[in-house]
C-alpha cells in the first residue's frame, strides 16, 4: 500500500485514532509520519531518554517559548521533545537554552580538539546576559546562594550599563 | 570480494574490530530528518562532486535507492552501514572504498558520517584514515562548526569532535566469570559504554562486546582515543589472563565439539552459528584449532542477508540449510 499523503513511498505506519467516537484510520510512510510527529515505537526509547534530559533546560528556556530558529523554524520545545536539533543554526538561536543540557551530558561546554578550517560565526552570543540569568536560575535551584549572589550582582551591573 | 575482515587483525585473539566514526554537517541545510527530497539530492550532489574531483581516492559513490534490498541489508551485517540508514534508502547515498574499510553514509542522522572499520585493535590507524578523509572531503565543503561547541550535529550528544571510537572484543571468559558485569560498571563511570554486539538487551550473543566513548565535547580526539585504548588494553589483558587459567581438557572438549558441529551440521541457525563460532575462536586461542580458520569471516558471511545477496531470497528454513552448507565448505 502506498502512503496516502505523498503517494510515493510504501505505507509503513498505520494510525488508528478515535476522536469523539469518530474512528479514523490513516496509512503513512515513515517520512510523512515523521513530518507529522509520529515516530516508530522502536526509536521512542532513546528519543525519550534524550528528551527527558532536556527537562530542566526547557523550564529555563531563556530564549522564550516563542523564539524560532530562522533556518528551520524549530522552537526549543520542538528540540526538547525529540532531544535533537533541527539544523546547525539551532545551536546559535538556542545557545543559552542548550547550555545546561550540554553540561549534564558532556560535563563541559567548550570544544577541545580538531577545528574545522571553514569555521563559521560563533554560536555563543556576544552579550552573555541571558547566559548569566540562566546560570543564576540554576544556582538558585541548587541552593548555591553565595555564588548566585555574585552572578546577581554581575547581572545588575550589566543591566545598569545598558 | 575483499572486505575488512579478510585483512590481518592485530591483537586478533581478543580484538575483533576497531571502528571510528566522525559526524559532520553542511551549513545552510536542516539535518536529514527534516530535509526535503530536493535538499537531500542537493547535498548528495555536493558531496559526489568532491569525491569525483579527487582522482587519487579509491572511493566509489553509490546511490542507495539503486541498491537491491539484500545487498543493502548485508551492508549492516558487514558493519559498513547502520540499520536505520538502509531501512529507507530514498535520497541517500554511500561512498565506499575498495576494501570497504572506509564507508561514508550521506543522509543518515547527520549529513555526513565518515566511518572506518579495521580488523583487530588499531585505533590510531583507523583515526588517521578517518581524519585524512575528513580533511579531503570536508575541506572542500562549508562544514557547520562553532569554536565553542565544535562540529554541530543533530544529536547534542555528538557535539564537539563528533567522534565515536569503538572496539569490538571477544570476551567469553570475562563473561562467564562475571568479570564483565564489574567491568561494564566501572567503564560506564568514566564516560564509556559497553554493549553486546549481537543479540538484544543485556544478552551478548557470541560474547562479542563493543566498548565506545560517550563524551565528545570538552575532550580532544587524541584523549578520547587514548582513554579507549587504555581501557580496551586492560580488558584484553584480563581476558587473556582468564583464558590461560581455564581447565585445559574441559575447554578443548567444548571447542572441539563446537567445531565438530559446524563441520557436520545440515541445518544451522544464525544464533547457533554465533554460539559455536565463539567457542571455535576460543579454541584457536588455546591452540587446539588451526589458526587458518577465520571465525569472524565465517560469522559475518553466515548472516542472513550476506547469504541472500549471492544466493537470492530464501525462507528461514532454506537459509539455515544453505548456511550449514557454506560453513561446512569454509571449514573443509
Amino acid at each position: 500500500m502506498l502512503c496516502e499523503k505523498c503517494q510515493k513511498n510504501t505505507a509503513t505506519t498505520h494510525i488508528r485514532s478515535v476522536v469523539n467516537g469518530k474512528k479514523t484510520e490513516r496509512y503513512l510512510c515513515a517520512e510523512c509520519a515523521q513530518k507529522e510527529g509520529i515516530s516508530a515505537f522502536s526509536d521512542a526509547g532513546l528519543g525519550d531518554m534524550l528528551a527527558s534530559m532536556f527537562g530542566d533546560a526547557l523550564a529555563l528556556n531563556p530564549s522564550g517559548a516563542q523564539a524560532r530558529c530562522n533556518c528551520c523554524g524549530s522552537t526549543f520545545a520542538d528540540i526538547s521533545k525529540t532531544g535533537k536539533a533541527g539544523c546547525p543554526e539551532c545551536y546559535k538561536t538556542f545557545y543559552n537554552d542548550f547550555l545546561p543540557y550540554l553540561k549534564r551530558v558532556h560535563g563541559s561546554v567548550k570544544h577541545i580538539g580538531k577545528a574545522s578550517k571553514a569555521a563559521n560565526a560563533d554560536c555563543k552570543p556576544a552579550d552573555n546576559l541571558a547566559a548569566l540569568k540562566a546560570e543564576l536560575a540554576e544556582l538558585v535551584k541548587a541552593e548555591k546562594f553565595e555564588q548566585a549572589a555574585q552572578i546577581r550582582d554581575k547581572i545588575k551591573e550589566m543591566e545598569a550599563n545598558l | 570480494m575483499s572486505c575488512w575482515y579478510n585483512n590481518p587483525a592485530p591483537e586478533g585473539d581478543i580484538a575483533v574490530s576497531t571502528r571510528i566514526r566522525l559526524a559532520r554537517n553542511i551549513n545552510g541545510y536542516p539535518f536529514p530528518a527534516r530535509m526535503s527530497a530536493a535538499q537531500r539530492q542537493e547535498v548528495n550532489a555536493k558531496i559526489k562532486d568532491v569525491i569525483d574531483n579527487n582522482s587519487s581516492s579509491n572511493l566509489k559513490y553509490i546511490d542507495m535507492a539503486a541498491v537491491p534490498e539484500n545487498e543493502r541489508f548485508s551492508m549492516v551485517e558487514r558493519h559498513i552501514a547502520s540499520r536505520e540508514f538502509v531501512l529507507n534508502p530514498q535520497n541517500k547515498a554511500i561512498i565506499i572504498s575498495d576494501d570497504e574499510t572506509v564507508s561514508i553514509m550521506i543522509g543518515e542522522e547527520d549529513h555526513i558520517r565518515i566511518q572506518v572499520v579495521l580488523p583487530g585493535f588499531q585505533l590510531e590507524n583507523a583515526y588517521k584514515i578517518a581524519d585524512d578523509i575528513d580533511n579531503m572531503l570536508c575541506g572542500a565543503l562549508d562544514i557547520a562548526f562553532d569554536s565553542e561547541l565544535g562540529y554541530l550535529t543533530e544529536c547534542p550528544t555528538n557535539l564537539g569532535t563528533g567522534l565515536r571510537a569503538s572496539v569490538m572484543l571477544h570476551l567469553p571468559v570475562s563473561e562467564q566469570t562475571g568479570e564483565m558485569l564489574r567491568l561494564t560498571e566501572s567503564v560506564n563511570k568514566i564516560g564509556f559504554t559497553v554493549r553486546g554486539m549481537y543479540g538484544e538487551g543485556s544478552n551478548a550473543a557470541g560474547s562479542l562486546y563493543q566498548i565506545s566513548n560517550q563524551i565528545t565535547l570538552g575532550i580532544s580526539e587524541k584523549n578520547a582515543i587514548d582513554n579507549l585504548k587504555i581501557i580496551a588494553d586492560r580488558i584484553i589483558g584480563k581476558e587473556r589472563e582468564l583464558q590461560k587459567s581455564l581447565n585445559k581438557i574441559k575447554t578443548e572438549d567444548i571447542c572441539m565439539r563446537a567445531l565438530g558441529t559446524l563441520k557436520s551440521a545440515r541445518i544451522l541457525s544464525s544464533s547457533e552459528l554465533i554460539t559455536l563460532i565463539s567457542r571455535v575462536k576460543l579454541g584457536i586461542n588455546k591452540g587446539v584449532i588451526s589458526d587458518n580458520i577465520n571465525p569472524i569471516k565465517i560469522l559475518i558471511e553466515g548472516q542472513p542477508y550476506m547469504l541472500m545477496k549471492t544466493h537470492g531470497t530464501m525462507t528461514d528454513e532454506e537459509r539455515d540449510i544453505y548456511r550449514a552448507q557454506t560453513v561446512r565448505e569454509a571449514l573443509s
